[in-house]
Formats: C-alpha cells, sequence, structure tokens
C-alpha cells in the first residue's frame, strides 16, 4: 500500500478524539508505570486486557501500544533522581544520568531523557513506517552465531566501562555471568547453582538484582554518616531545570546513534531495550572526545540510552506486525491481544487490516508528542523531589524499592533477594568494583550462552561458524576493535610523551 | 382417622424426602474461590484460567466468583506448592499443564508432583502440527525421516526446552525410526519461528494457533499432525500414525487440581463443576476456537493417566539423555 | 563516595573472588562438559570458573605487590557499622513483612531509622513513618489495586 496514503488514513483513524484520547491515557498510564519501579508494560498491558473487549481494536491497541511505549519516557525519572531503576532498560541511565542528578544537573537529565524519548521514538516509528517488511526479512537471517556476535560486541563494552581498575571491571563482569547462569539450563533442564531453592529455578530476576546493587548499595553507603553530606543538589535557576543549547549540541550524535541501535535491536527477536541501552552508550562512549568522563555525569551517557530504549519499541513493532513473531515479553502480550480481538498476527496483517496498522503508526507520531508535552513540564517538578531531606528520602527509596520488587512476583523470596544484592551493592562500592560491567554480564551472560550452545549445535560443533558468516563476522571484528580502543589510547599517550620528552 | 393418618404420614414422607434432598446438597463453596496459576499474567495458564472463570460466571455454574492468583516462579513449582500448603483448604484449586509433571521430574528442588495434590479433572489436550520453511524439500513427514536417516544429525528442528513435547515427539520418532536429528532449543516462540522461516531449522513443531497465519500467508508449510484425529482447519494434513509414523500419543495436557486433604464432598462438588462445564456450549466452542481438543478426564481417570504419564516421560527423558531425578 | 582503593580490601576480595571461582569450578565439573549436541550445562562455568580464579589470583597478587600509597586510607569502621546497621534494619523489616504486613513494618522501619540514624525529635520521627507508610498504603493498594504484603492484622 503507498505509503503516503496509508499514512493519511491512519491519521484519519488517529485523530478521531476518542482515538486521541485512548492514546492518552496509554501513553499517561505507561509514564507512570514506567516510574514505578518494578511494575512493568507486560503486567500493566495484560491486566488491563479485559478492559479492552469494550472498545474498537484500533483504540485498544492505540492505548495499549501507548503503555509499552510510554513506560520508556518514565523509566529515567527514578533511575535519574534516585539510581533506582524504572526499568530494567533504565539501569544504563543510571551511570550518567544520577551522577548528573548529583552535580545539581537533574533538571537537564531529565529533559534530555525526555528530548531523546521523543527524537528516537519518531525515528522508531518513522523506521517502522517506512522499512518494516525488508527489515523484518533481513532480520530472518539473523541467527545464533550473529546473537553470539553482538552479545560478545556487548560485553566488549566492558573494557570501557571499566574506569581505573580492568581487573575489578572483569571480575564483576564474571561475577555477573555467575549470576546469569543461576537456574535450570534450557538445553539439559539441568539445574545449575540454585542451592536447593525451587524460587531459584528460573534464576534471578534482573529487577531485583539492578535495585538492590544501584540503589539499596547507593543509599545504604550514603547512611555511613548522619551528616545530609550527600545531599543532592537541587538544581538552581533555569539554566538548570532544563537541557541548555550546548547540552543539546553534545548530544547530536547521541540522538542519532541511540535512534538507530534501539530501532536495529529492538528488530532482532530476542534482543531487547537492555542491550539496546548498553549497546548505544558503548558506541557513545566509545566515539566521544571526553569517554573518560563518562560515569560522572556526561549527558551524552543520558541522552544515548534513553534514545535506544525508545526506538527500541518501534523496533519491536516491526517483526509482530510484519510477521507475527513476538519478540519480547511485551510484545507476546499484544499478539496474544490481538488474537483476543480476532485479528490475526502474520505476515498478511498490513495488507488486511491496514487501519490498523496504519491507525497504529499514525497514533505514535501523536503519542510521542503527547509524551513529550507531558514530560518537559514536569521536569521541573520531578526535580523538587530532591528538596526532601535525606531521612525522608532514604526511607522513602526503601519503601519505593520493597513495593517495587514486591510488584513484579509477589514473592518474599525474590525481597530477601533484593536485600542480599543491597548488602553486595555496598560492599562493591566500598571496595571500588564497578556495577555496570556486573550488570552487563547478568544482561549478556545468558543470551550469549545460548547463542554460543544453539550455534555449535546448528553446525554440530564446528567453530567456523561462528566467524564464518558475514554479519556476525563484522561484528566480532568491531568486537575487536573495541577491545582495543584502550589499547591504541595508551599508545597514543606513549607516543605524545615520547615526543614531548624529545622536544 | 384414617384420612388424618395418611396426611400425617405423607407429611412425614415429605419430610424425610426433603432432608434427603437436603443431604443430596452437600456442600456448597461460600467465599470466592481463589484458582492458582503458575503463569503471570497474560500467560497460558493465565488466560485460560480466566476464560474458564468468565465462561462459569456465564452459565451460572457456581453460586461465587473465580478470582484468578498468579504465583509466578520455579518453573510452575511454586504454584504447586502453594496449593499443597494449603492443605484442606476448601475454596481454592489450580490449573496446571504438563510441566507440573514433569518438573518434579527433572528438578530435585520441585518437591511437589500431582500425587501430593488432589486430582479434579483434566480438560485439555493441545494437539501440534509438524512444519516446515514453505520452500523446504520436505513434501511428507516420510521425506524429512528418510533424510534424518540418510545424513544423521545434519537435519535440525526447533523448540522449546529438552523436557518440551516439542523433544518428546522428536525422541519418540528417532526411536521408532531410527532416524536422528539434532534439536536446538530457544526459549520464546518468536525466535523458534524466525529460527524456521530464516532458514536455520529444517523443522519445526508448532501449535495450530501460531502456525495458521504463516501457512495462510504462504511461508510455512505442515508436513503432519500430532493429535488424534485431524483438525478441522487442516483436513488435508495427515496424522502422524496416518502417515507411517505409530509412535505413543504423549499429550500436552491441561486441567484442574486442587489442594490435598479436601472432604469428599468437596471434590465432588469440583468434579461435578467440571462434569457439567465441559459439556457447556460455550466450552465446546471455546476448544474450537483455540483448536484444542477435549480430553476431559474425571478425577480418578486423571490420576491414572498421571501415573503412565510420569513412567511414560521418565522413559523418554532418559533416552533424551535428561538426569532424572524422582 | 572516596575512590580510593584500599590494599587489604583488594587483597580480601580477591582472596573471597578466587574461592567463589573454585566453587563455581567445582560444581560445573559434575555436569557435562560436551554433551552429544554441542556444549554442555558445564562448559560455560567451567570457563568463567577459571577466569575468574585467574583474575582474581591476579588481584591479590598486585594488591601485595603494590606498596600501600598515600592514598589509601584506612576503612573507618564506625561509618560502616551505620551502613551495615541500616542494612539490618532492613531485613529486619522484609522479615517481619509476612507477619506485621507492609504498613507496619514500614513505619516501624522508618521510625527507626529517623529517630535512631539521623537523631531526629520522636515525634517528627513518629510522624514521618506514620505519612510515608499511609501514603504507600493509599497509592499502591487503594489507588493503583496493587497488592502490598499483609500481616495478621489483615492490612
Amino acid at each position: 500500500m503507498d505509503i503516503i496514503s496509508g499514512l493519511w488514513n491512519g491519521f484519519a483513524v488517529a485523530l478521531v478524539p476518542i482515538n486521541l484520547w485512548w492514546c492518552f491515557v496509554g501513553v499517561f498510564l505507561g509514564t507512570v508505570v514506567g516510574i514505578m519501579p518494578g511494575l512493568g508494560p507486560p503486567a500493566t498491558i495484560a491486566m488491563l486486557l479485559p478492559l479492552t473487549f469494550q472498545m474498537a481494536p484500533a483504540s485498544a491497541m492505540i492505548m495499549l501500544s501507548g503503555i509499552y511505549y510510554g513506560a520508556k519516557y518514565g523509566g529515567s525519572t527514578t533511575s535519574i533522581l534516585l539510581n533506582v531503576p524504572g526499568e530494567s532498560a533504565s539501569v544504563v541511565t543510571c551511570l550518567d544520568g544520577y551522577q548528573m542528578a548529583r552535580k545539581g544537573r537533574a533538571g537537564a537529565a531529565l529533559g534530555i531523557a525526555a528530548i531523546a524519548s521523543f527524537i528516537a521514538g519518531t525515528v522508531g516509528v518513522l523506521g517502522l513506517m517506512l522499512v518494516a517488511p525488508p527489515l523484518a526479512k533481513f532480520a530472518l537471517s539473523f541467527s545464533s552465531p550473529e546473537y553470539f556476535a553482538l552479545m560478545v560486541l556487548g560485553l566488549a563494552m566492558v573494557v570501557l566501562l571499566a574506569g581505573r581498575s580492568m581487573l575489578k571491571a572483569l571480575l564483576a563482569m564474571l561475577v555477573g555471568l555467575w549470576i546469569a547462569t543461576m537456574g535450570t539450563d534450557l538445553f539439559s533442564s539441568t539445574s545449575r547453582f540454585t542451592f536447593g531453592n525451587m524460587e531459584m529455578l528460573d534464576g534471578i530476576d534482573f529487577v531485583v538484582v539492578a535495585i538492590g546493587i544501584f540503589a539499596l548499595g547507593e543509599v545504604f553507603c550514603n547512611m555511613e554518616t548522619r551528616e545530609a553530606a550527600q545531599v543532592l543538589p537541587v538544581p538552581k535557576g533555569l539554566r538548570n531545570l532544563l537541557p541548555t543549547m550546548q547540552d543539546m549540541k553534545d548530544c547530536r550524535f547521541a540522538f542519532i546513534n541511540g535512534s538507530l541501535v534501539g530501532f536495529i535491536t529492538g528488530v532482532l527477536p530476542g534482543a531487547g531495550s537492555t542491550i539496546a541501552s548498553f549497546i548505544s552508550y558503548g558506541i557513545e562512549k566509545a566515539v566521544s572526545k571526553r569517554r573518560e568522563l563518562f560515569g560522572t555525569g556526561i549527558i551524552e551517557g543520558v541522552a544515548a540510552p534513553e534514545g535506544a530504549n525508545n526506538s527500541e519499541t518501534g523496533g519491536a513493532l516491526v517483526p509482530l506486525l510484519t510477521l507475527g513473531i513476538p519478540g519480547s515479553g511485551t510484545t507476546a502480550i499484544l499478539l496474544a491481544a490481538l488474537v483476543l480481538w480476532g485479528f490475526k498476527p502474520g505476515p498478511l496483517l498490513i495488507q488486511e487490516h491496514p487501519d490498523l496498522f496504519w491507525g497504529l503508526v499514525a497514533s505514535m507520531y501523536i503519542g510521542n508528542v503527547m509524551l513529550l508535552v507531558l514530560n518537559l513540564p514536569l521536569v521541573p517538578v520531578f526535580a523538587q523531589l530532591l528538596r526532601l531531606p535525606v531521612h525522608i528520602l532514604y526511607p522513602l527509596i526503601f519503601g519505593i524499592s520493597i513495593v517495587g520488587v514486591y510488584t513484579v512476583s509477589g514473592s518474599l523470596f525474590d525481597l530477601s533477594m533484593l536485600m542480599a544484592f543491597g548488602l553486595l551493592g555496598y560492599l562493591m562500592r566500598k571496595l571500588d568494583y564497578p556495577a555496570a560491567p556486573m550488570v552487563l554480564g547478568l544482561v549478556l551472560g545468558d543470551a550469549m550462552e545460548r547463542a554460543l550452545r544453539q550455534s555449535l549445535m546448528m553446525s554440530q560443533g564446528d567453530l567456523m561458524i561462528l566467524v564464518g558468516r558475514p554479519i556476525s563476522a563484522v561484528m566480532l571484528g568491531l568486537a575487536l576493535l573495541v577491545l582495543l580502543v584502550p589499547v591504541f589510547g595508551r599508545l597514543n599517550r606513549l607516543r605524545l610523551q615520547a615526543i614531548e620528552s624529545e622536544e | 382417622m384414617r384420612s388424618s393418618v395418611m396426611i400425617l404420614a405423607a407429611g412425614i414422607a415429605g419430610i424425610f424426602a426433603s432432608s434427603g434432598l437436603l443431604a443430596a446438597d452437600g456442600w456448597k463453596p461460600t467465599r470466592p474461590i481463589e484458582v492458582v496459576v503458575h503463569t503471570g499474567p497474560g500467560g497460558g495458564s493465565d488466560t485460560l484460567a480466566r476464560a474458564v472463570a468468565s465462561m462459569i460466571e456465564k452459565e451460572k455454574l457456581l453460586p461465587v466468583r473465580m478470582q484468578v492468583v498468579n504465583k509466578t516462579g520455579g518453573n510452575g513449582s511454586v504454584a504447586a506448592a502453594y496449593l499443597a500448603e494449603k492443605k484442606g483448604e476448601v475454596h481454592t484449586i489450580g490449573f496446571f499443564t504438563g510441566v507440573w509433571l514433569v518438573n518434579p521430574l527433572v528438578a530435585a528442588e520441585a518437591k511437589v508432583t500431582l500425587h501430593e495434590l488432589t486430582t479434579v479433572a483434566r480438560l485439555v489436550l493441545e494437539p501440534a502440527v509438524i512444519a516446515v520453511k514453505a520452500d523446504s524439500p520436505f513434501k511428507t513427514m516420510k521425506d524429512f525421516i528418510d533424510e534424518a536417516k540418510k545424513a544423521p544429525g545434519t537435519l535440525k528442528q526447533s523448540g522449546g526446552s529438552i523436557t518440551s513435547r516439542d523433544n518428546v515427539v522428536r525422541q519418540l520418532l528417532q526411536k521408532s525410526t531410527g532416524a536422528q536429528w539434532a534439536y536446538i532449543s530457544f526459549p520464546g516462540g518468536g525466535e523458534r519461528i524466525s529460527a524456521l522461516l530464516g532458514g536455520h531449522v529444517n523443522m519445526m513443531v508448532i501449535e495450530p494457533q501460531e502456525a495458521g497465519e504463516h501457512i495462510r500467508a504462504g511461508s510455512m508449510r505442515l508436513l503432519a499432525q500430532v493429535a488424534s484425529k485431524r483438525l478441522p482447519s487442516f483436513p488435508n494434513v495427515p496424522l502422524l500414525k496416518e502417515a507411517g509414523f505409530d509412535i505413543p500419543v504423549v499429550p500436552q495436557v491441561r486441567g484442574v487440581v486442587a489442594p490435598p486433604g479436601i472432604p469428599k464432598e468437596n471434590l465432588d462438588y469440583w468434579e461435578n463443576l467440571f462434569r457439567k462445564f465441559v459439556q457447556t456450549a460455550a466450552w465446546k466452542k471455546y476448544l474450537e476456537d483455540n483448536q484444542f481438543e477435549d480430553g476431559y478426564q474425571n478425577s480418578a481417570d486423571l490420576l491414572k493417566f498421571v501415573d503412565a504419564y510420569s513412567v511414560q516421560m521418565t522413559g523418554i527423558l532418559k533416552d533424551a539423555g535428561v538426569k532424572v531425578v524422582r | 563516595m572516596e575512590e580510593k582503593s584500599q590494599k587489604s580490601g583488594d587483597l580480601w576480595s580477591g582472596l573471597a573472588l578466587a574461592a567463589l571461582g573454585v566453587y563455581i569450578v567445582a560444581e560445573a565439573r559434575q555436569w557435562d562438559y560436551l554433551a552429544p549436541e554441542g556444549p554442555g550445562a558445564g562448559f560455560f562455568p567451567l570457563w568463567y570458573g577459571v577466569a575468574m580464579i585467574v583474575l582474581s589470583l591476579a588481584l591479590v597478587v598486585s594488591s601485595v605487590l603494590r606498596k600501600a600509597s598515600a592514598a589509601d586510607t584506612a576503612v573507618d569502621w564506625q561509618r560502616v557499622l551505620r551502613a551495615f546497621l541500616s542494612w539490618l534494619a532492613l531485613v529486619v523489616c522484609v522479615a517481619l513483612l509476612k507477619v506485621l504486613g507492609f504498613v507496619l513494618s514500614y513505619a516501624l522501619f522508618t521510625f527507626c531509622v529517623v529517630a535512631i540514624m539521623y537523631a531526629r525529635p520522636l515525634k517528627s520521627a513518629a510522624l514521618i513513618a506514620v505519612t510515608s507508610a499511609a501514603g504507600f498504603y493509599l497509592i499502591f493498594p487503594t489507588a493503583l489495586g496493587v497488592e502490598l504484603p499483609v500481616g495478621v492484622f489483615g492490612f
């Protein structure tokens, strides 16, 4: 179908007042759900499904999708202000976002998160609209060897996230890999590292680890002293309440980076927004002129991952709508919803139900605008949260963490895991082990091991399958380059020192 | 005098008769029923439980509501353990699937088997179909098996975990034909389908619901059906048995259980409820819409089925090289 | 947080990680390294376990060899104690959730933290505790319908 006429019809559907209303409800709910740690889009969408039977399917799809991409906007709020990841993909935003808040630039961080999310979200929809079918076909050619190479590339980012002690960063990553292996092995049904507990059979939830290490660890550290020495400075003056023109200039590449990386990662079934944000953060750091400063509060370090996790939603809708293949937990529920409403998601969906597809696409443009308008003015409001004295704020953070974890599974076991990881987070800070590599190992370790074993099963043990195929070879090559970046850096410095000493 | 005696006798008889009716009423629920499922909201068991609950409500088979409670974790063992703890609780039931039967066999941590719970009813048998990519050289199941015999280990099947039904079908076929092919596990349905459509694996066992659209669009083709009779939506696809592969039927099941130690009247009530339920037109339509087979069995038959299934699965898993712990 | 590496911190954490690595390798040896179809369950853990042992021993060695520099500070045990006590208080709060329910456990916890850790007057500590707990109760179970743990008192 002609794209222009399709889009025209789509706007005709999306701009109907009732659909505008549902779009607003969806993105608003999504923002709220994203802000709250623990509760995520999949559970929310599933809970609201029965209510959608009263609605027209197009309206229902518009609303539920609004929740999906709206949550990505909200997830950055607690990450930046409280170091509590609102959503698993927002973990990376904690790295620089929270540091910016500590320097009094919470407003700028929140603002750039919203702006990057808007730009990337819109690019994601553009991608969905323009290149969905051919891209989906391309994604099919992606298989386990390519996923393995992608994960290796991601883990190579550890090198970039290392900070001062490479040894400790690598050790942290290995611990992350260990935690990722806990549970039932998919291929052999062996229980690994479950310590005899049945709750450990499906491993430890990422949210529990992230909240424990980031939020709780940080607060325990701050509770060492009674004085509010660590109180977060409230952004003063308009300059710090919103990003400045300089900030926007600094983030030029990050906007592009986040949009593209997120969208492409989203198209690949199985690779999620967490991976997308890590990779885009890593790429941003790799190309940045001030890469040593990443982790101390650099605005591009917020813009890139926040953009990535938004355009990822557009990308994840590609396999869902063009092939009927759900790539993630949320899209699986959307698939179930489509089936329940009587649609048959598959390769013929767009042809047979153009109103649904184009209405959705048009509403996503509108939704992204709504979210920007919703979120930007709220930035100064949220920033005022930092005015709370620490003796009120920290217990609140504890409360939010407990509630957040409990809402995910209702399991007291998960809460005890949260306690364990809180302690671990504190110890890691005291002993100067960086947390980001561990989280990276946890997120990617699982996927990498699976991809490796799947690849070797496909090739019957032939290792060449990992490097023999063009896409995976390119990515492994990139990974090698990434690993060599610090070496180049050091060589360059040695070279400069040699030049200086000669003069 | 005689007529008043008659009236008195009739009255006394009437009282006895009605008290007999009262005794036959037995137990009735007085609180909302807790329906335990092991998946999160939107998962398979959750969807089925909610659908059943709403159908029961519409048919007014229960005087109270049914409330679905999600107890996720441990591959289903958390839900099973939760039910086992509620010994004697009369207002709780649970929906089980094959995972509840298989998990205790392979995981020592999963301590609760269906023997520790009260079986109520088996409801559904889920058939499956065997699919290949549309441009695959295999036109029939025999083609695939022959190729697998000629070149053992080169053909590949995508599926779920090694204990899932996908692999069970593979193990049984391999054993009975002597053919051999690789099995590659993917955690999500989407990934399994992508692997097939991308040409990275040759075949997969897939639910008819999932395959439907891809077949309609012409990207997938079916070789055979894993069912006891042909599904209405695929009238031209042979059953495995018809295609010449008479392997034992190891179905994927769903049903209802209750906590251990419940009084007999409570169990009778549940059995009665589900016996009536499966005869409703709404349930029959649901089965048809979702391409399920009616697998109704009452409590006693289900218990026998559980025993037979466990024995069968133990043998299959051992053949597959999986360590069986129970 | 002062970004200072502790010599003894590195030493002890390195040793602990080496022990973890040994445990991982020991467990991994019980599983199949190579299954007939491909790498088994023990393949990956073995490799990262070995890597963990090697790298953590490297850390231990480097910490022993490194001369104690002016940048290393002694551990301020009082601060560590405060942090540890906060952690302990939270653990107790979680442990009590089943008995007292979220609202009461959290209120109790907040009260202790504010009054003891931050030495605020008892009245304001109580006020903060009650309002925070009430706030959670209003937002989550009441407004959003999200369940919080309930104790024997029913809320």
